[in-house]
């Protein structure tokens, strides 16, 4: 275990440097950059600028200067926020981002586990209906429209929760972003759960435990969902680096001072370091979500060893 | 007449309906059934004849869309109509059941000791500690060894007859009244087969409890039942003690189930007869690969060193069990595979042979599959699928030339040529192995290699597909390597055998001589598990 551990690790060396050899060039050669503003700046301002980040260096020489850097730990200066740089940018705003995130995983998993297993059982009828239109539903309708409407209704109109902002930090500002966030991913849940629900409630050991008359709690909770999880499982890394990293739509909705808007604004900006700090973080949560998913899938299923 | 003094299970009326898309289907029809105490009942009958809906019906594990009606009453109480609740203090207790999958029936999450221990739990209280010395003694019991150890494996570490036995133990766990055994020995290679049978009848003398054995296979029937009930289209045609169903049966289909076990036996070819097909030396590897952390790949010889030597006009039969190599053979000798050794086709030195160099000599090396399902597309129509070797072959053959060959060949093998313009999914599994070989003869080959031609069917249907397959051998000259792990039907269809094991060759010679008078210890056990279950 602890191996196989050290060499999924190890081999997210390779991976972390190839991502970011492939971002850093292709962040290069899309046109424009940092300080091309719509009224262009005085050449003599301009060439002072480039000077300033290295950015006349030949582009190898800077593309091996950052990776040096970045091996440190310095992920070098936003050139928009002059204030920070990008590691202090992110260290700010990622704790915000995975709290966030976290309550909405957590809301995503077991209510899509939840509702998806109810469907199956019930398969066909109009709860199984039900929940799979409010899936589809939730899948198809982008969370720029589902958190305005949350808003509207819950803020506005009924006054119950604030309309956005982090306050205090208590619970009652992250429940509608919350709920915005997990939506789409909690509907992700319930059709995969549904679907191998289905399947593991029609194998034959499940045949097996109801021909020894096992109660059907235990058919259900211990035999049939145990193996239904196994797919859900698998989706529950990219799931997880997707809403711990915050999202651009959400926290721009709801003004969460999250990591979410640093990917969309560096990209818009052509902030070379900003982007390439965000892909990596997003890359590192990736890589370490798969690995803590293929642990836990080692032990769901014994037919899977880590040796 | 059934006496009804000591019925513990009395069957009355029993139907099951299942509602599909295209209107409701009968499966069981009214049957009436008796299980007496102690005794085991074997319910015999072709697949879809309603041997096992009838007992699924009884423990209420029917699909969503069947319903069950009539009665069943288990000592006295009716179990038909009985609630979920009511019906599980019946079931895993005072009836249990195993099955024909034991890989598939066991839960492979769990270890098997806890899966044994789920029903005593559950029937008699008590947590899953206390239940482990119940559960390694129920493992010694079913002859598991080193159940200390074995206890908390899991289903898939454990070999096919092994999960049986832990099948078996369940069902014993808590000393039942009635065992219903559905198919239990099918998925088994044949010394396995025996010893799970063995086992099954020795745990009946141990404990009195009666049996009920589900079974296509009448071998089994004759060595292990004391009554047989016969089945046809969901209803009992027959039943009776074992004795007078085997010697004087009344119902006509109960006397051709009885005749198609398969029979006769083939004469071997002529001593200068030109050997058509040779392989020597031929060996087979498989490499299980490695990875970038995972360290450097192994190989698995699953074929080592077998000469073979077919005569024109003979048919060479190749046994053994599953992993034995045997397919894996069939495959290299026609070079479908990548093998080392030498092979001969005629006059031809085929060892170097490439795809492209081979494809010209296909036709005359055809080769017939087990699934006769899987191995037919299910979106072409049968005329299509029969006539597309010819495409490649003689394409210079014109539409209406095609057409008549397909009907020719469609006549050989015993199909209405009209049957032409339909899909495999409209046939039944003989007669979709019909058209596997029509498929096969339409080229007119000269060696056909029958992989497990008649593992899939039934045994009416099998003696019928035999019968085929040595028409047709008679009739065009044809030399067959015939690969089954069924020994009455090799037996019945070749004049030279080949027995392997573990990718070598046991044992070989006139059939006659291996059957008759086997020298190697493992053939007289193969030989034995077949014959005298």
């Amino acid at each position: 275990m602890i191996s196989f551990i050290l060499r999924r690790l190890a081999s997210a060396v390779p991976t972390l440097f190839i991502v970011v050899t492939i971002s850093f060039f292709l962040m290069r050669f899309a046109p424009g950059g940092p300080f091309n503003l719509e009224r262009p700046l005085p050449p003599a301002t301009m060439e002072n600028l480039m000077r300033t980040y290295h950015l006349d260096q030949p582009l190898w020489s800077q593309y091996v200067t950052y990776l040096s850097n970045a091996v440190t730990g310095d992920f070098g200066p936003s050139y928009i926020y002059h204030d920070n740089n990008v590691a202090q940018l992110i260290g700010k705003g990622l704790p915000y981002s995975m709290e966030l995130g976290f309550y909405a995983l957590i809301l995503a998993v077991v209510g899509g586990v939840i509702a998806g297993t109810i469907a199956a059982l019930r398969q066909n009828s109009f709860i199984d209906f039900a929940v799979m239109s409010i899936s589809t539903v939730g899948v198809t309708v982008p969370n720029f429209v589902v958190g305005p409407v949350l808003t509207l209704i819950f803020a506005i109109m009924l006054s119950w929760l604030p309309a956005g902002g982090w306050g205090d930090g208590s619970f009652r500002f992250l429940i509608l972003p919350m709920i915005a966030l997990a939506l789409p991913q909690l509907a992700v849940f319930a059709r995969l759960t549904r679907g191998s629900m289905i399947e593991a409630l029609n194998t034959d050991h499940i045949r097996t435990a109801k021909a020894y008359g096992l109660p059907s709690r235990v058919v259900v909770v211990t035999h049939a969902m145990r193996g239904a999880l196994l797919p859900v499982v698998s989706y529950l890394a990219p799931c997880a680096a997707a809403l711990l990293t915050g999202s651009a739509v959400v926290e721009t909705i709801f003004t969460i001072p999250g990591v979410g808007r640093y990917f969309v604004l560096g990209a818009i900006n052509r902030d070379y370091t900003l982007v390439m700090g965000t892909v990596i973080l997003i890359a590192i949560f990736v890589i370490v979500f798969n690995l803590l998913v293929d642990i836990l899938y080692g032990l769901l299923d014994p037919r899977v060893r880590h040796d | 007449m059934i006496e009804m003094n000591d019925s513990i299970l009395a069957v009355r009326g029993l139907k099951v309906d299942f509602s599909t898309p295209d209107g409701t289907v009968e499966a069981v029809k009214g049957i009436d059934l008796d299980v007496r105490s102690g005794e085991t009942l074997a319910v015999v009958g072709e697949s879809g004849s309603g041997k096992s809906q009838t007992m699924m019906g009884i423990m209420g594990l029917l699909a969503k869309n069947g319903t069950v009606t009539g009665s069943a009453r288990y000592r006295g109480k009716e179990l038909i109509g009985l609630s979920p609740k009511g019906l599980n203090s019946v079931r895993g207790s005072k009836i249990t059941m195993i099955f024909q999958e034991p890989m598939t029936s066991l839960d492979p999450l769990y270890t098997i000791g806890r899966q044994i221990a789920e029903p005593i739990v559950h029937h008699r209280g008590g947590t899953f500690k206390e239940a482990r010395k119940r559960v390694l003694e129920l493992l010694e019991l079913v002859g598991i060894p080193e159940p200390g150890r074995r206890i908390d494996s899991y289903p898939h570490e454990l070999s096919g007859g092994q999960r049986q036995r832990v099948m078996i133990a369940m069902a014993l766990a808590n000393e039942p009244d009635i065992l219903i055994a559905d198919e239990p020995t099918t998925a088994l290679d044949v010394t396995i087969q025996a010893q799970i049978l063995d086992l099954l009848k020795s745990l009946q003398k141990r404990f009195g409890m009666a049996i009920v054995l589900i079974t296509h296979d009448l071998g089994i029937v004759k060595h292990f039942a004391d009554r047989v009930a016969v089945m046809r289209r969901g209803e009992v045609v027959e039943q009776g003690t074992t004795a007078e169903i085997f010697e004087r049966p009344k119902a006509d289909y109960t006397k051709m189930l009885l005749a198609a076990e398969p029979s006769g036996h083939k004469a071997p070819p002529a001593d200068r007869a030109p050997i058509i097909l040779e392989g020597r030396d031929v060996a087979v590897d498989y490499t299980i690969p490695g990875g970038l952390f995972r360290g450097a790949s192994t190989v698995f010889r699953a074929v080592d060193g077998v000469n073979l030597r077919l005569k024109q006009g003979q048919t060479i039969g190749i046994v053994g069990e599953s992993g034995s190599g045997k397919s894996t053979l069939g495959r290299a000798l026609l070079r479908l595979l990548p093998s080392s050794g030498y092979y001969r086709f005629g006059t031809t030195d085929i060892s170097g042979f490439d795809r492209s160099a081979m494809r010209p000599l296909r036709r005359e090396l055809q080769l017939v599959f087990q699934d006769p399902y899987g191995s037919l597309s299910p979106r072409r129509t049968v005329g299509e699928i029969i006539t597309e070797g010819l495409y490649v072959h003689e394409p210079e053959l014109s539409r209406a030339e095609r057409d008549r060959r397909a009907i020719a060949a469609l006549k050989e093998v015993g199909l209405d040529p009209a049957s032409r313009n339909r899909y495999p999914h409209e046939f039944s599994g003989g007669q979709r192995q019909r058209i596997a070989i029509a498929r096969a003869m339409i080229l007119k080959p000269k060696v056909v290699i029958l992989d497990e031609p008649t593992s899939a069917l039934d045994r009416s249907v099998q003696g019928q597909v035999i019968e085929l397959l040595r028409d047709l051998q008679m009739k065009h000259g044809l030399s067959y390597i015939f690969i089954s792990h069924d020994l009455s039907v090799v037996k019945a269809m070749s004049d030279y055998v080949i027995v392997m094991k573990n990718g070598r060759i046991v044992e070989e010679g006139e059939t006659d001589a291996i059957f008759q008078a086997p020298k190697e210890a493992y053939t007289k056990t193969l030989i034995g598990a077949a014959f005298n279950l």
